[in-house]
């Protein structure tokens, strides 16, 4: 019962996060000078044109007016076109959405199953020279820019070695051998449930680079906070009692220390994972990778309202979403948390 | 034990697979691979009016093309066979081409012409150009009639890149009832290609239309054309240089160089009908002063902002109208750098040693602009007169000049080019030809009797075309005098094509577009 008052008093106030928010973005976006009219007609549109489309698009409405509009067709689910591709922004970030939490999540598995067994070694070693590379490559993980080891990655794999393609989620010719079957969008996943084997390992090289370069931080950061929290609980009482009672120090480890030394990088990983939404970003233009980021580039560049309002509304659901996810699965792993 | 032996065994499959390259295109097709940074702001041909023309002039037609300049012939036949002006230049006749069939497969005709070209006129992005135009006439199936309410070359309007494709009246017909039935990517053109499928932002497969009337069987061209959308210029060295693509568009210029002298790559610098102004504001203090505009002009270093600004693949402009377009002239004047003469007109304006200070703006997406502005200000830092760099949004760039001229900027830089290959009434017209509300004229440059000789000037160009350019020529360096604007560079197109690839042509008329008809696999042996 506290459990579903909890959940209602959180998703509620989300979505007063998220009302707040829309009223910001509109009003940022709007205050830009800029006039999405002649936006909408390109560079050369004269001057009677521009008037006209002002009217169609309720552009010479007062603005408190054009946002209660707005707010009204978002929610009708209706969040307007785009004004630099003339599509609708749903069906935009629809069709853009999935390459990038594909690549979100590839990436965030490789930081949670790089991160953490390292983490959790280096505090086994303390001390010992795995320890000191360890701690030496997190924080080289964490401090490069994520675009830089991008370059770094692709000159490396690409260029000197020639084992990994440079950019994009397929090979060109990959259409005219064996051409993916879209079913989710997530091509891995869509390759695996189809049997398209060949399309499968091409989806896969595509993808090792930028998620390997997204998870350089997440890596870093999980390693660390798993490494100090295991120290922490290694040299707890209990922990020695274990020992003293000669249980085996891999399931002293694994089975006791672990479990409650990964609170906190639970933790870690929900921030990183609403974090590197915005990560991708980067990486999606140093690997022209076709997400969301390449998406809000051109939007803010092209001061294309209508897609800038509906990425920021659907990035603030992601992240207030995993938000209460983390929270929920926090409390469920940890009794000590109350539902307060 | 069980388990870890398992975990080995799938591990080591994953890795022993993912070494394995993906296998070849099949052998029978011919696939040409391109890196372009072109993007898709609209697949509505008659709206048409940017980055996506790489696309539309493949999937679409004209009634004719521009030939490049130096050619024989001014014009090449497209959709129409022949035409005929009348003595006036008012009644334009264009006999179309028989037998051909547009992707959806209905046939043109001269009522196609006339709703393709009425539509571009009634919603076009570049509907201006049909500014002329007052009705079109079909004579028969293949006959089109357009009359004109004043002479205009309208040849060259309707050779446009921009607003003047011939689209299926089919296709035209849905577009009624839908506004958007485009943009999901329909294509209804009569051209060698049709789009065959499409990604936002990162590709683009043009597939051979069978039924082409130009015929597949006269040279082996491409059956697909697969553009990768790449925006940035080294990723498209890296990828051409790596074999991801067998053609890149967008090389970055500081590193084209490389390929100059290398094996297994044609080189090609041609002109462009790009170029550069950095207009003067011409209502405010002290740039009102026509003598500080002057000085102004002798004070830039021509030679330091091609070298830097283009890497040295530019020409000086001769006023706004770029070598090779109409009216282009030798006989325009050009300044020089000459720093005495500078200061000494400075000093004639009451300003000996400069001090005053002076806004540049440039948009902030340009890189170009953003390397040569640099030498604007040193040089004019060197009369005592200081310039404050400003980089901007284009979008925000351009807002703000459009306001009020006495509080915008001083200096605006712009990379202009002609939408239809008549720089007279585009160039000329637009950026000088004074205006109630600035729009493009953004030196707000108001001279009646420049307006009268680019006036007069339009309206002889079809039916006398010599004295049109001498009235033009006479209007150019009428702006050289006044300078109301800086005539910086036109900027050279610049090309590396692998010799793989036969058959390229490069058409300044076209500008970001490439004909893939054209090409062909190099024959090997």
């Amino acid at each position: 019962m506290r459990k579903l008052e909890f959940i209602i008093r959180r998703i509620a106030l989300s979505l007063l996060v998220l009302l707040g928010l829309s009223v910001v973005t509109f009003t940022l976006a709007r205050v830009v000078p800029s006039n999405p009219a002649s936006l909408y007609l390109g560079p050369r549109a004269r001057p009677e044109e521009i008037a006209r489309v002002e009217e169609q698009m309720g552009l010479n409405r007062p603005l408190p007016v054009q946002y209660f509009y707005y707010l009204r067709d978002v929610l009708r689910g209706d969040w307007g076109n785009s004004i630099a591709t003339k599509r609708p922004v749903l069906q935009e970030i629809g069709d853009r959405a999935p390459a990038s939490l594909e690549l979100l999540f590839v990436g965030m598995s490789l930081a949670v199953l790089i991160g953490v067994p390292l983490g959790v070694f280096s505090a086994r070693w303390q001390g010992k020279p795995f320890d000191v590379v360890t701690r030496t490559t997190s924080i080289i993980g964490v401090s490069l820019p994520s675009f830089w080891l991008g370059l770094l990655f692709q000159i490396f794999f690409f260029r000197m070695l020639g084992v990994l393609p440079l950019t994009n989620r397929v090979d060109s010719n990959l259409r005219f051998t064996s051409p993916i079957n879209e079913i989710t969008g997530f091509y891995l996943f869509d390759t695996l449930v189809t049997g398209n084997w060949i399309a499968f390992q091409d989806v896969a090289r595509h993808i090792i680079l930028p998620a390997l370069t997204l998870a350089a931080y997440p890596i870093g950061l999980i390693a660390r906070m798993t490494r100090a929290t295991m120290l922490e609980v290694l040299s707890q009482n209990y922990i020695r009692t274990a020992r003293a009672y000669g249980i085996r120090q891999r399931i002293v480890i694994y089975a006791y220390a672990l479990k409650n030394a990964i609170g906190p990088t639970l933790t870690v990983i929900g921030l990183t994972l609403a974090y590197s939404l915005t990560g991708t970003f980067f990486v999606e233009i140093v690997f022209n990778w076709p997400g969301l980021g390449l998406f809000t580039v051109h939007s803010l560049l092209n001061v294309d309202y209508p897609a800038i309002m509906g990425i920021t509304l659907f990035g603030a659901s992601a992240y207030v979403t995993i938000n209460l996810v983390v929270e929920l699965i926090q409390a469920w792993i940890d009794p000590r948390i109350s539902l307060g | 034990m069980f388990r870890k032996v398992f975990f080995i065994a799938v591990a080591t499959a994953l890795v022993a697979s993912l070494g394995l390259s993906a296998a070849s295109a099949q052998e029978d097709v011919n696939v040409l691979r391109v890196a372009a940074t072109a993007n898709i702001t609209t697949w509505d041909p008659s709206l048409s009016f940017s980055t996506e023309a790489l696309y539309m002039a493949n999937m679409y037609e004209l009634l004719l093309y521009v030939n490049p300049p130096g050619s024989e012939e001014r014009f090449r036949p497209g959709l129409a066979e022949s035409w005929d002006v009348s003595e006036d230049g008012l009644t334009w006749t264009f006999h179309l081409r028989e037998g051909v069939t547009f992707h959806d497969g209905e046939p043109l005709t001269a009522e196609a012409v006339k709703l393709s070209i009425e539509r571009a006129q009634a919603i076009g992005g570049a509907s201006f150009i049909w500014a002329p135009l007052d009705s079109i006439d079909v004579i028969d199936d293949l006959t089109v009639q357009f009359n004109l309410s004043y002479p205009a070359p309208l040849d060259l309007i309707a050779a446009s890149l921009y607003g003047a494709w011939i689209v299926s009246p089919a296709a035209i017909a849905a577009a009624e009832e839908d506004p958007e039935y485009f943009e999901s990517g329909v294509d209804a053109g009569t051209g060698p290609y049709v789009l065959d499928d499409w990604t936002p932002d990162t590709e683009v497969v043009l597939r051979r239309y069978d039924d082409y009337w130009g015929g597949w069987d006269d040279a082996p061209h491409y059956d697909y054309i697969v553009v990768s959308i790449v925006p940035e210029a080294q990723i498209q060295q890296q990828m051409l240089e790596g074999g991801e693509v067998d053609l890149a568009l967008s090389l970055p210029l500081e590193n084209i160089d490389q390929f100059r002298d290398r094996e297994g790559y044609t080189f090609y610098a041609e002109p462009s009908f790009y170029n550069y102004v950095g207009f003067l504001n011409t209502r405010r203090p002290p740039l009102d002063d026509v003598r500080v505009r002057q000085a102004i002009s002798y004070a830039i270093p021509y030679d330091e902002i091609i070298e830097v600004g283009a890497w040295g693949y530019a020409t000086q402009s001769r006023g706004p109208v770029p070598a090779g377009v109409w009216p282009y002239s030798e006989e325009v004047r050009q300044y020089h750098q000459d720093l005495d003469r500078a200061r000494e007109l400075l000093a004639e304006a009451g300003y000996p040693d400069g001090g005053f200070s002076l806004v540049l703006t440039h948009a902030a997406e340009n890189q170009t602009e953003a390397r040569f502005a640099p030498l604007i200000a040193e040089a004019l830092g060197e009369l005592g007169i200081e310039v404050e760099i400003r980089p901007m949004l284009w979008t925000q760039q351009w807002e703000w000049a459009k306001g009020n001229p006495e509080e915008a900027q001083d200096i605006f830089l712009l990379l202009y080019w002609p939408t239809y290959s008549d720089a007279g009434t585009d160039n000329l017209y637009t950026m000088f030809h004074s205006e109630d509300t600035p729009f493009f004229n953004l030196g707000y440059y108001n001279n009646p009797e420049y307006d009268a000789l680019i006036e007069e000037a339009a309206m002889l160009t079809v039916t006398d075309p010599e004295r049109a350019q001498e009235l033009y020529i006479q209007a150019m360096n009428m702006l050289v005098d006044d300078a109301p604007a800086l005539f910086l560079f036109d900027a050279q197109a610049v090309f590396v094509v692998p010799d793989t690839i036969e058959g390229f042509q490069y058409n300044p008329n076209y500008p970001f577009t490439m004909n893939f008809y054209a090409l062909h696999p190099a024959q090997s042996e």
